[in-house]
C-alpha cells in the first residue's frame, strides 16, 4: 500500500495519511503491548515462584561494645530492638541496639556468685544458669510492647528468678539443662559430680477457687554410667537428652518428675560438644568435637513384632557438611525447623527437615561464647570478647528444596521418608508438608482415568460421523458436539459429586456389566439392521443405524441396571464392596477416580472429537477415492489409508485433550474427596494440583511458602499444558502441510 | 464423499462375505456405538438437568399417610426404593417422604415403609406454607388471632382471610425492606464514610489546630446522622411489631399446633386442592420468584438474583475489557505485522493459551491484580480504610480482568478468522479508491469482519459465565450483602466482591449443611447456568456458519 501511498502523493491529504501513521504506530505498539503482557503472565508467576529457592543471606547489622562479664546467654525481642544478655557475673543487662545503651538491669542473685553454664531453654523467653556451688537460676524475661501515638515501645521485664537447688552438696555441677512453663513451673536436670542424674521439679499449683498459689519441690536422682557433658529438656519438661564425652546420646522420659530407663545411641567417637531441641522438641541437633552436625529423632519401630506400639528409638535421620572444628554452640529457629551452628570459626545456618546448608561463612565474632535467635528468625546475636554482633538472615523460605517438593522427606513423626502434603495442622509448631508429588500424581491420575473413557469414544465417534455417516447427518451431530464442549464444569462436576456419586456407589456392578453387555447390543443390532431387505435400509443415508444405536444402548444402560442384583450376587457374592475389599482389598470412597474418569472424560470427549474429526475430514478425497477404486472396501480405505493419514491429527487431539483434563478444577474439586494419596485404585479419591490451588490458596498468606508453593504448582500446570498444547499444534500444522501437498 | 456412497454401500453390504470384511463391519458398529454413546450422554444430562431442574419448581401433592402405629405423616412424596432381599435382610419397599415443618421435625426427609402403611388420603384443605424462616410448613389451618383477638378460627375461614392478609403483609415487608436498603443503608453508608474520613484526617500531616477543627465538624454531622440512625431504627421497630402483630394458628398431621407469624409468610397454597393448571400457574409464578428474588436462609432457599445480577454485570465489564485487547491484537497480528516465523510462534503461543487451566490464570490475576496492583492502590488512594483491603482484596474488576485475559485467546483467535475471511478484493478494491490502509481497515475490512468478532466476543462471553475456578480465588462470595451496583456515587462500585451462578452451584451443592434439602434448587441455578451458556453458544455457532457461508460464496 505505500506503493499507492507514494504513487500519488498529492492526493490523499496529509492529514489521512498521519491519521493512517499514527494509526499503524498505535496499533502496533497496543498489539505488541498487548501479546507481551498476555505472556507476562508467565513471567510474573515465576518471578513470585524465584524466591523460594534462593540462598540465604547472613550480614553483620552491627558490633556493639559490652560492658562486665561476658554474657554466655542472649535473647531477644520480636522486632530485634533490645537484647536481654546474661553474663558470668550473675547480672542479665538489657542493651538498646540503636545505641548500644543497657536500659535495665537485675542481678539473678542476691548474693555475689559465679555463673558457670549458662543457656537458653528450647522454646522459652527466658535466662537459664547453673551457679558455681550447685544451684540453678531460670528468669524468665518479656518484652512488652505498646504503641504512643506513632511509635513502637519495647520494655524489657526481668521477672522474679527461680533457683532451684539441685546439689545438696553445693559442688558446680557438670551440666544443666533447665525449663520453665508459663505459670512458673521449672523443671532442671543435671549431671552431677558423683555420678547421678539429678531432677528438681519444683510445680506451681494454682488454686482458682480461692486464689492461693501453692509450690511443691520434688528432686529424683538415677545414676548414670556415662560422663554426660550436655543435656537438653524439651519444652512439655517430659524428655531429657544428654551428649557425652564418648560421643553416646542419650534419652530419658521424665513422668511426674521421675527419671525413667536410659537409652542410648552412638553418635561415633567424637565428643558430643553441643546439643539442642528444634521447635516441637521431636528434633536433636548434635554438635560433636569434629565439627560433624547430626539430626536425631525418636522414630517408632512399629514394623518390628516384637516391640509394643508406641516404642521409639532415636534414630539419625541426617546429617550437614561438617564443620571445620568442634561445633561450640546450636541455636535453633524459634519458629522453623532451622538453628544455627558456631564452631570457633565458622558459622553455619541450616535446615533440618529439607536438608539444607542455608548459609556458612567465617563467624563474625571468632571465639563468641553465647549465640541466640531472634523470636521472629529474622537475626541472629553473638557476644564474645567483650562484644555484641548483630546479624540480619535473610532467609525467607529455608524449608523448600527441590528435594521436599518433589522427593520424599523424612517428617517428624513419622517412620520412613515419604511424599505427604499436609499444608496445615492444629497445633502451632506444626510443619507444613508441601511435596508436589502427591498431587502431580493425583494429576496424573484423574487424567489417566478420563482418557481411557474419552479416547475411544471420542476418536471413534468422530471416526464414524466423517467416514461412515451421510454428511448430512453431521449438521445435527456437530452443534451437539459444541454443545457438549461448552457445558461449564461446574455443573458437570456438581452431577458428578452430588448426582452420579451416590448412584454409582451402588452401581458399580452395572457399569460393569455395562461394558460387555453394551458392545454386544451394538453389534447385535447392527447384524440385525444388516439382515434387513436391502431395498428398505437403502430409503436411509449411511449411518442411520447410528440412532437406532441410541435407543439400543438407552435400552442397555436401563437393562444393566436392573439386572444389577442378579450379577452382584453371581459376580460378586452379593456385595460389591465387601468383595472389593476382601477379595482385590481395595477400599472404596464414595467420590472417586472412577466418578471424575466418567465426568473428565465427559467434558474432554467433545474436544477430542472435535479435533480428530477435522483430521479425519480433511484427508484429501484422491486418496480415499484413488483406495476404493483400486478394490478395497470402506472399511480398508479407512484402516489403511484414512486412520495412517490422519494419525498425526488423533495425536494432537490426544494431547489437546490431555491438556484438558490437566488442568479441569471444579470437576475434581467436587467430584473426590481431594485427599493427597498415591493410590492407583480406581475407586479411592486423590487430589490435584488445580483442585489444591482452589482449596489453599485463599487461606496461604501473601509471600508464605505456600503461598509461592501454590505459584509452583501453577507454573508446572502453565508449562505442563503449554508445552502438550504446542507439540499438538505444531503436529497439526505439520499435518495441514502434508495434507495440501498429498 | 457423496460419489463414494453407492461403491462404500455395495462393498459394505453386499460381496463376498470375508473374515476382514465382517470385522470391518463389526468395528464400523462399534464405532457407530461410540457416536451414539456420545450422543445418548449428552441428550441424558441434558435432560436430567431439565427434569431435575423443572422439577425443583413443581409443587407436588400432599400425602396424608396412617401408620400401623397410628402416627400420621405429611409430605411430598420424593422417591420410591425397594430394597431387594439379601440373606440378612429381607426386601424393602419404601417411600421417601419431604415431610418440611423442620421447626418441629428436625429434619427435611423420612423414609416410611410401605408395609407400615394403612391408609393414604390427599385432603383439599391441607395447606403448604412458604416461611421466611424453617422452611415450608405443611398441615391444617387453625385460627388467626392478633394478640388475645381471634380473627378468624376454622379452616376454610381461615383460609379467606389468609390471602388478603399475606398481601398486607407482604407489602408491609416491601416497605421495610424499603427502609433498611434505602434511609437506613444510606445513613450506614454515610457514617462509614464519616469514619474513614476521620481517619483520614488522623493520619495527614495537617496542622494539630486544623485537624482538629476538621474532627469537630466531622463529630457534629456524625452526631446528627447517628441521631437520624436512631429515628429511622425505631421507626423500623415499630414497623416490625406490626409486622408480626398477626399470628397464624396451625396443625401438622400428628395434631401439634404450631403458631407462626404471619409476617413471616411468604405464600400458602393448598397443593391438594389445585388442579393441573393451577401447579402450571404456581410453577410459573415460582420460576418468575427464583429469578427475581433475593436468597433466603443462607442461599438455600428463595431466589438467585444476586448471583444472576453478578454473573452478567460480571460477564459485561469482562467483554469491555476483552474487547480492545482482543481486536487490536488481532488487527496487530492480521494487518499490520510482517508475516513470518515470530509471527507465526506467536499465534502459536496466543492459541495455546486458550488451553491453559483457567485456575492457573486464577492464580495470576491474585498475585498480580489483587495484591500488586490493588495492593499498591490501597496505598495510594484508601490509606485511611487500612489494614481493611479496599482493592486489595478480590472484587469484581479483578474477575473481570482476570476472565478478559482467560478469554483474549478466544477473540483473537476468531477476529483473526474473521480478518483472513475478508476478501483481497474488497481490500484492494478500497485501497485503489485512494482510502489509507488505516481507512481500509476502518471502514472495509472490520465492518465485514464484525460477525467474526462478535462470535468472538459470545463464545468468550459464554466461557466466561461457566468460568468458576479462577473467580473463587479472585473475587466471589458465598453471599454478598450489596450489589456492585447502585444509588449511592460512584454507583459502580467496582471492588466490591460478588456472587455467581457458577459458584452458588459449589457453594450451595458443597458446603450448606442440609445437601439433601437444597440440591434440588442446585439443579435449578445449574439449569439456568447451562441454559444461558447453551443458547449463548448456539447463537455463536449460528453466526460463525453464516459467517462462513457467506465468504464461502464470495471468496476467490
Amino acid at each position: 500500500m505505500s506503493a499507492e501511498a507514494t504513487a500519488r502523493p498529492h492526493t490523499t491529504p496529509w492529514r489521512r495519511l498521519a491519521a493512517d501513521r499514527i494509526a499503524r504506530w498505535v496499533v502496533s505498539a497496543g498489539g505488541l503491548a498487548i501479546i507481551v503482557s498476555i505472556l507476562g503472565i508467565l513471567v510474573f508467576i515465576l518471578v513470585e515462584v524465584a524466591p523460594l529457592l534462593t540462598a540465604a543471606r547472613v550480614t553483620v547489622d552491627r558490633k556493639i561494645p559490652l560492658a562486665g562479664a561476658a554474657p554466655g546467654a542472649l535473647l531477644s525481642d520480636e522486632h530485634r530492638t533490645h537484647v536481654a544478655a546474661l553474663g558470668a557475673e550473675g547480672r542479665v543487662r538489657v542493651i538498646r541496639l540503636s545505641d548500644g545503651q543497657t536500659v535495665a538491669t537485675r542481678d539473678l542473685l542476691a548474693e555475689p556468685a559465679e555463673l558457670v553454664d549458662l543457656q537458653v531453654p528450647p522454646e522459652s523467653s527466658a535466662l537459664a544458669a547453673s551457679t558455681r556451688d550447685g544451684r540453678v537460676v531460670i528468669a524468665p524475661v518479656t518484652f512488652q510492647i505498646t504503641f504512643d501515638a506513632q511509635n513502637r515501645v519495647v520494655s524489657p521485664e526481668i521477672s522474679e528468678p527461680v533457683v532451684l537447688e539441685v546439689d545438696p552438696l553445693g559442688r558446680p555441677l557438670q551440666s544443666f539443662a533447665a525449663q520453665i512453663d508459663e505459670e512458673g513451673s521449672a523443671t532442671t536436670a543435671a549431671a552431677l559430680a558423683d555420678g547421678t542424674i539429678t531432677v528438681v521439679r519444683r510445680s506451681v499449683t494454682h488454686n482458682e477457687m480461692t486464689g492461693e498459689t501453692g509450690e511443691e519441690t520434688v528432686r529424683t536422682s538415677a545414676p548414670v554410667s556415662y560422663r554426660v557433658t550436655h543435656l537438653a529438656l524439651d519444652a512439655d519438661q517430659k524428655n531429657l537428652y544428654g551428649g557425652t564425652a564418648g560421643g553416646e546420646i542419650l534419652w530419658w522420659h521424665l513422668e511426674e518428675g521421675q527419671i525413667g530407663p536410659v537409652q542410648a545411641a552412638s553418635a561415633g567417637t567424637a565428643p558430643i560438644t553441643a546439643l539442642a531441641l528444634l521447635i516441637g522438641g521431636r528434633s536433636l541437633v548434635v554438635g560433636q568435637g569434629n565439627g560433624t552436625l547430626s539430626v536425631w529423632m525418636p522414630v517408632s519401630k512399629a514394623e518390628d513384632a516384637d516391640a509394643a506400639s508406641g516404642d521409639e528409638r532415636l534414630t539419625r535421620i541426617r546429617d550437614f557438611p561438617p564443620q571445620s572444628g568442634a561445633i561450640r554452640l546450636i541455636s535453633p529457629s524459634p519458629r522453623r525447623k532451622g538453628f544455627l551452628a558456631l564452631s570457633d570459626r565458622e558459622l553455619g545456618l541450616y535446615h533440618s527437615t529439607s536438608h539444607r546448608t542455608l548459609w556458612t561463612g567465617p563467624s563474625p565474632l571468632p571465639g563468641a561464647r553465647a549465640l541466640g535467635t531472634s523470636p521472629k528468625d529474622d537475626g541472629a546475636f553473638l557476644a564474645g570478647h567483650g562484644t555484641l554482633a548483630s546479624l540480619a538472615l535473610r532467609n525467607p523460605h529455608p524449608e523448600t528444596t527441590w528435594r521436599t517438593l518433589f522427593g520424599k522427606v523424612w517428617y517428624e513423626g513419622y517412620d520412613h521418608a515419604d511424599h505427604v502434603w499436609q499444608s496445615t495442622g492444629g497445633s502451632d509448631d506444626f510443619e507444613p508438608k508441601l511435596s508436589l508429588t502427591p498431587l502431580l500424581f493425583g494429576t496424573l491420575k484423574g487424567t489417566l482415568y478420563s482418557l481411557i473413557l474419552a479416547i475411544p469414544l471420542g476418536v471413534f465417534g468422530a471416526m464414524y460421523v466423517s467416514q461412515f455417516m451421510h454428511p448430512g447427518y453431521k449438521r445435527y451431530v456437530k452443534p451437539l458436539v459444541e454443545i457438549m464442549a461448552s457445558l461449564p464444569s461446574v455443573v458437570l462436576g456438581f452431577l458428578a459429586g452430588l448426582w452420579l456419586a451416590p448412584r454409582i456407589e451402588h452401581a458399580v456392578p452395572s457399569l460393569l456389566l455395562a461394558l460387555f453387555v453394551l458392545p454386544v447390543l451394538v453389534l447385535l443390532t447392527g447384524a440385525a439392521w444388516n439382515r434387513l431387505p436391502r431395498t428398505f435400509r437403502g430409503r436411509f443415508p449411511a449411518g442411520t443405524e447410528a440412532f437406532l444405536f441410541v435407543v439400543v444402548l438407552a435400552l442397555g444402560i436401563w437393562l444393566c441396571f436392573s439386572l444389577r442384583q442378579p450379577f452382584e450376587h453371581l459376580a460378586f457374592a452379593g456385595d460389591f464392596r465387601s468383595w472389593l475389599l476382601h477379595a482385590v482389598g481395595l477400599s472404596y470412597d464414595q467420590r472417586n477416580a472412577l466418578v471424575v474418569g466418567l465426568a473428565m472424560g465427559f467434558a474432554v470427549i467433545p474436544i477430542i472429537f472435535a479435533i480428530a474429526e477435522d483430521a479425519f475430514t480433511n484427508v484429501p478425497q484422491n486418496l480415499v477415492a484413488g483406495s476404493l477404486a483400486l478394490g478395497a472396501d470402506r472399511w480398508q480405505t479407512v484402516t489403511r489409508v484414512v486412520l495412517p493419514t490422519a494419525s498425526p491429527g488423533i495425536f494432537s487431539a490426544v494431547m489437546v485433550g490431555f491438556g484438558r483434563a490437566v488442568g479441569e478444577t471444579m470437576i475434581v474439586l467436587m467430584a473426590t474427596g481431594n485427599t493427597p494419596i498415591m493410590d492407583w485404585n480406581p475407586f479411592n479419591g486423590f487430589r490435584t494440583l488445580s483442585a489444591n490451588i482452589a482449596v489453599e490458596i485463599p487461606e496461604a498468606p501473601h509471600g508464605d511458602t505456600l503461598y509461592r508453593t501454590l505459584f509452583l504448582a501453577a507454573l508446572l500446570l502453565f508449562v505442563l499444558t503449554f508445552l502438550v498444547n504446542t507439540v499438538a499444534e505444531l503436529v497439526r500444522q505439520r499435518l495441514r502441510e502434508r495434507y495440501s501437498q498429498l | 464423499m457423496q460419489n463414494d456412497e453407492k461403491t462404500s454401500h455395495a462393498s459394505l453390504y453386499g460381496g463376498d462375505r470375508g473374515w476382514s470384511e465382517r470385522f470391518g463391519h463389526a468395528f464400523t458398529w462399534l464405532c457407530g456405538g461410540a457416536l451414539a454413546l456420545n450422543v445418548l450422554l449428552v441428550l441424558g444430562i441434558l435432560s436430567l438437568l431439565a427434569w431435575k431442574g423443572f422439577g425443583y419448581f413443581w409443587q407436588e401433592d400432599l400425602v396424608e399417610f396412617t401408620l400401623k402405629d397410628g402416627s400420621k405423616v405429611l409430605g411430598e412424596v420424593w422417591e420410591e426404593e425397594i430394597v431387594a432381599a439379601t440373606p440378612e435382610h429381607p426386601a424393602v419397599d419404601r417411600l421417601r417422604l419431604k415431610i418440611g415443618n423442620r421447626d418441629v421435625n428436625g429434619l427435611d426427609f423420612v423414609w416410611i415403609d410401605r408395609a407400615d402403611v394403612v391408609s393414604r388420603r390427599e385432603p383439599k384443605d391441607v395447606v403448604l406454607l412458604e416461611r421466611l424462616e424453617w422452611g415450608n410448613f405443611h398441615g391444617y389451618l387453625r385460627e388467626i388471632r392478633r394478640g388475645d383477638q381471634v380473627l378468624a378460627q376454622g379452616s376454610e375461614a381461615v383460609w379467606q382471610q389468609l390471602g388478603p392478609l399475606l398481601a398486607t403483609k407482604e407489602a408491609e415487608r416491601e416497605e421495610i425492606h424499603a427502609l433498611e436498603k434505602g434511609a437506613i443503608g444510606a445513613i450506614n453508608y454515610e457514617i462509614e464514610k464519616l469514619r474513614l474520613a476521620a481517619r483520614r484526617l488522623e493520619i495527614s500531616g495537617l496542622p494539630a489546630a486544623e485537624r482538629e477543627r476538621r474532627q469537630a465538624e466531622i463529630d457534629k454531622t456524625l452526631q446528627e446522622r447517628e441521631a437520624e440512625f436512631q429515628q429511622l431504627a425505631d421507626r423500623l421497630f415499630q414497623m416490625r411489631e406490626a409486622l408480626t402483630a398477626e399470628t397464624l394458628v396451625a396443625a401438622t398431621a400428628s395434631g401439634e399446633t404450631k403458631e407462626i407469624p404471619v409476617g413471616g409468610i411468604v405464600s400458602a397454597i393448598r397443593p391438594d386442592d389445585l388442579g393441573v393448571l393451577g401447579k402450571l400457574a404456581l410453577q410459573g409464578k415460582r420460576i418468575r420468584q427464583f429469578v427475581v428474588d433475593d436468597p433466603r436462609e443462607s442461599n438455600t432457599e428463595g431466589g438467585i438474583f444476586p448471583a444472576i445480577f453478578g454473573t452478567v454485570m460480571m460477564v459485561f465489564l469482562m467483554a469491555f475489557a476483552v474487547a480492545p485487547l482482543g481486536v487490536v491484537a488481532a488487527v496487530y497480528l492480521r494487518e499490520y505485522a510482517k508475516q513470518g516465523l515470530l509471527v507465526r510462534l506467536v499465534r502459536i503461543a496466543v492459541n495455546n493459551l486458550a488451553g491453559v487451566p483457567s485456575i492457573v490464570f486464577g492464580v495470576f490475576g491474585l498475585g498480580f491484580f489483587v495484591y500488586l496492583i490493588g495492593g499498591s492502590l490501597d496505598k495510594l488512594l484508601y490509606p485511611e480504610a487500612l489494614p481493611t483491603p479496599t482493592f486489595g482484596t478480590g472484587g469484581i474488576l479483578w474477575a473481570a480482568l482476570t476472565l478478559a485475559l482467560l478469554t483474549v485467546p478466544v477473540v483473537i483467535v476468531a477476529t483473526e478468522e474473521g480478518l483472513a475471511a475478508v476478501p483481497r478484493i474488497v481490500r484492494e478494491g478500497s485501497l485503489a479508491l485512494g482510502a489509507t490502509k488505516f481507512e481500509t481497515i476502518r471502514k472495509v475490512v472490520l465492518p465485514a469482519a464484525a460477525p467474526g468478532i462478535l462470535t468472538g466476543m459470545i463464545l468468550a462471553m459464554a466461557r466466561a459465565a461457566g468460568e468458576v475456578a479462577p473467580l473463587m480465588i479472585v473475587g466471589m462470595v458465598k453471599l454478598a450483602p450489596t450489589l456492585p451496583l447502585d444509588g449511592r456515587p460512584p454507583f459502580l462500585h467496582l471492588e466490591r466482591k460478588f456472587m455467581h451462578l457458577g459458584f452458588h452451584i459449589f457453594d450451595v451443592g458443597f458446603q450448606s449443611p442440609n445437601i439433601e434439602a437444597t440440591t434440588p434448587l442446585v439443579f435449578a441455578t445449574a439449569l439456568l447456568l447451562i441454559t444461558v451458556v447453551t443458547l449463548m453458544n448456539l447463537l455463536a455457532i449460528g453466526l460463525r456458519n453464516h459467517l462462513r457461508r457467506k465468504y464461502a460464496g464470495s471468496a476467490v
